[in-house]
């Protein structure tokens, strides 16, 4: 199973220059962000799921698609504990099942997954050079843009090691199940610590391998990519700006909303 | 070994790399890692560097790139140049032209999502204008053999051609000089012979290159060999002439070459460059033994004991694998009906690429993983029914990397999280960890800092980590991957000792000594088939299987082969040419 979540694929958006594509990541966070009610959050699912169709990045759902829910599930039950607002529809001790309550729960549990999922259809679509080099067009030093983008390489890897950790542990004798929740997160120590001093060796080794392939050298690294703008990505910008503005709108308005509380 | 005087007697600007007494502390460190090294290296040279773990190889070498002391803490003293240029003061990265490195880790320095910018990565960091990239990618690719492959993913490709495409990535700065650290610890048989092959060839073409590496047999073509004890060079001189002092490399935990050693034991006053060579002056010195050809005793077979080859299996075998099929979700068939018993006190040794499915194979036996088709079997009951705990108790599993299990703060406890968690009491846990320490030889290190032991101790500690459950099986991925030739006997004479106590033993291994001189039968996979289970001897004798697996056969048992025999040691070749001369 590959263990990176991008698909090389030749569609328009994987084409796309890697500037657009960062802006494109940044416009799906600042849409999500103005607005609460789930309706107005369906244009935008409805634009990531036609990407998604798009650029044939269902399989990075599908591998996500427990994430998904669990984030969607227990979001909006974590809300009615906590949202207490609106006329109870249902008396179950805890809980404050109201209209209000469902609708703000349901809508941040969408907010999250489309966070999610832009983030899956940035990575299912952009390489990590591209990622380097759409940071610092946006002004982000070589440094720091290099080290966003490596870190997502990573991380899969150091998943990768966790598994292999909890197998380790597993085969002598020991149960990650037992306990109440708190008593099973402590029971990850066993994890925890032999990966992140995995994740220290392989860091320092990465750095060394780095500054002996020349890294530091220049302050402007020259790029071997050239990436020109096309008219899709004029299109794409415009489309962007188009979507910002209008969920800003929404925002503005009120329509983003659920509705008076009362 | 060579004064300063002899070494420095011609302008250091003569030289590819020109080193002058370098020594360097680590902080913290109450020992130099290297102590007044000097050394030079003429343009075009090919210099092996060997050693035991911690004698100063790395160390050595990363002062080349100035990764010490620029990058590594410490106290450093002493000058290089490279090509007549001072390093002093320059930074790691300045060095970069100069001096390419490619490490052991491949996986650490490949930093691209296509082959084309891996090895444009660098002359991207040193400001390179993109038509001279366009101009140095290809050739550099064509020089490693991966032309064709500019669009693949790194990741995609196998561990040799990671470690090749390291190369590339180094060769496109045109440095003057490459120092491999330990290129092909991690490589199977085939990735190995495929990083050699293109040392060779860089060498033709007249690079200067430094390897550090632990097999003799892979640094025999080189220009000069260089042995490193405790931070001191302790030999520098021709391959023949280093090889031949046997006693020197076992103190420095080098293993001698097997050819060199049989020919000191034998009394032949020569150093073979080839197993070629080899049999012709042994022919010389023993003209009686030149007999048999190769061809009629691997017409004849050897006859073997079927108990110890692990052919007669009293059924239930301890492990039974029947009809085993296996893939991971949405790729192709990583195990394909795969049918295996293994006998309690066996030693089976499992080889094959990477990628063919011995630690898949592996996996399934302990309960990682579960069959898509087929059964295991442990002591006539079905794995399936089996929780991995359980099967912890009568199997267990040492992975290839220790840190994959360290993390307690002290041996003993690391030791006794296992019983711990099977709930054993105190006073059982402690007999254990006794027993278990004592066995692997760590009972001294009861309450050392599992993370300040060497790997060969680390390697143990995992063992002992398993050994306490008392399992009647062991399997062991890569056991001695990353060990000097002292860590590794080391851990082969425990394993061997812990075989000798009735335990099952299975190794996972791509070194071929390993099998010949432990091993008592053999499982060889390929693409998820096993494709040869029997006995050691007749694995060996199967030259087509060996050479369409990439699996060379030791030197000694080529060479005996030469003689219509089959030896799997040095002491047992030389036994044969004596007892027929």
């Amino acid at each position: 199973m590959p263990i990176y979540l991008y698909i090389d694929r030749g569609t328009f958006v994987h084409r796309l220059h890697p500037t657009v594509k960062v802006f494109s990541l940044f416009v799906m966070f600042w849409s999500v962000y103005w607005v609460d009610n789930p309706v107005a959050l369906l244009p935008i699912g409805l634009v990531m799921l036609w990407i998604a169709q798009l650029t044939d990045s269902w399989p990075n759902f599908y591998r996500l698609r427990w994430l998904f829910a669990i984030l969607v599930f227990t979001t909006t039950i974590a809300w009615m504990v906590f949202y207490r607002r609106g006329a109870v529809l249902v008396n179950i001790p805890v809980f404050h099942v109201s209209r209000l309550s469902l609708v703000f729960g349901l809508g941040r549990g969408i907010k999250l997954a489309e966070l999610l999922a832009a983030s899956v259809l940035f990575l299912s679509t952009t390489k990590i050079e591209e990622f380097t080099y759409g940071l610092q067009r946006m002004r982000v030093p070589y440094r720091v843009s290099f080290a966003i983008s490596l870190s997502f390489r990573l991380v899969p890897l150091f998943i990768d090691s966790a598994v292999t950790i909890v197998d380790a542990q597993r085969l002598r004798g020991y149960d990650f199940n037992q306990g109440g929740p708190l008593e099973r997160v402590r029971r990850y120590v066993p994890v925890v610590i032999p990966v992140f001093m995995g994740a220290l060796r392989k860091a320092n080794n990465m750095a060394m391998a780095l500054e002996a392939r020349g890294f530091g050298f220049s302050h402007e690294p020259t790029t071997f990519i050239e990436y020109p703008v096309t008219p899709a990505d004029i299109m794409a910008f415009a489309f962007l700006i188009a979507l910002g503005a209008l969920y800003f709108m929404l925002y503005w308005t009120g329509l983003g909303g659920i509705g008076p509380v009362k | 070994m060579k004064t300063d005087a002899q070494i420095f007697s011609v302008n250091p600007g003569q030289h590819a790399v020109w080193v002058e007494r370098i020594t360097f502390t680590y902080h913290g460190a109450d020992r130099p890692a290297l102590r007044a090294v000097s050394f030079a290296q003429n343009a075009g040279e090919l210099i092996g560097v060997m050693g035991a773990s911690g004698a100063g190889k790395s160390t050595l070498a990363k002062c080349l790139n100035r990764i010490v002391p620029e990058f590594e803490d410490g106290d450093f003293h002493g000058a290089i140049r490279i090509a007549g240029e001072p390093l002093e003061h320059l930074r790691v990265c300045d060095v970069a032209p100069k001096v390419g490195m490619v490490f052991q880790d491949f996986e650490s320095q490949l930093f691209s999502t296509n082959v084309a910018h891996e090895v444009a990565f660098a002359m991207e960091q040193v400001g390179m204008e993109r038509a001279e990239m366009d101009r140095r990618i290809m050739p550099a690719l064509e020089a490693v053999g991966l032309r064709g492959f500019e669009h693949r993913d790194p990741m995609s490709l196998s561990g040799g051609e990671k470690q090749r495409l390291a190369i590339a990535s180094v060769l496109a700065l045109r440095p003057s000089v490459i120092v491999l650290d330990e290129p092909t610890t991690d490589l199977d048989p085939e990735g190995r012979a495929e990083v050699f092959e293109l040392i060779k060839k860089l060498r033709a073409q007249g690079l200067s290159l430094i390897v550090i590496e632990h097999e003799s047999e892979e640094l025999r073509a080189a220009d000069r060999i260089m042995v490193l004890r405790e931070g001191e060079i302790a030999a520098d001189g021709a391959p023949a002439e280093v090889f031949a002092r046997t006693e020197l490399l076992t103190a420095c935990g080098v293993r001698p070459p097997g050819l060199g050693h049989a020919f000191e034991l034998l009394g032949i006053d020569a150093q073979p460059k080839s197993v070629d060579q080899a049999y012709e002056a042994i022919v010389r010195a023993y003209p009686g033994v030149a007999a048999t050809p190769y061809d009629s005793i691997a017409r004849s077979r050897v006859s073997e004991d079927p108990k110890a080859a692990g052919n007669a299996i009293i059924d239930p075998a301890f492990i039974g694998i029947e009809n085993l099929s296996f893939s991971y979700p949405g790729g192709p068939r990583v195990l394909d009906s795969i049918e295996l018993k293994v006998e309690a006190g066996e030693f089976l040794a499992i080889v094959g690429q990477n990628g063919s499915g011995k630690t898949t194979l592996a996996k399934h036996i302990v309960g990682l993983l579960q069959p898509a088709t087929g059964r295991v079997t442990i002591d006539g009951k079905d794995r399936a029914q089996m929780r991995p705990a359980e099967t912890a108790r009568e199997v267990a599993y040492v992975f290839q990397n220790p840190d994959h299990q360290i993390f307690a703060a002290t041996v003993e406890d690391e030791v006794a999280f296992g019983p711990r968690n099977f709930g054993l009491p105190a006073d059982e846990i402690r007999r254990r960890c006794d027993e278990a320490l004592e066995a692997v030889g760590l009972q001294n290190e009861r309450q050392s800092d599992p993370f300040l032991l060497s790997k060969g101790e680390r390697q143990r500690l995992a063992v002992a980590s398993v050994l306490v459950l008392r399992p009647r099986m062991l399997i062991l991925d890569e056991p001695t991957t990353g060990l000097d030739h002292r860590e590794q006997l080391r851990m082969m004479a425990l394993v061997r000792d812990l075989n000798r106590s009735g335990i099952a033993i299975v190794i996972i291994t791509h070194t071929p000594w390993l099998v010949a001189e432990y091993a008592r039968r053999v499982v060889l996979m390929r693409k998820g088939a096993k494709i040869f289970d029997g006995s050691v001897r007749e694995f060996f004798m199967q030259d087509e299987l060996l050479r369409s697996s990439s699996f060379r056969a030791p030197e000694i048992t080529e060479l005996s082969r030469r003689f219509g025999k089959l030896a799997l040691t040095t002491d047992e070749f030389v036994a044969l040419v004596k007892g027929r001369a």
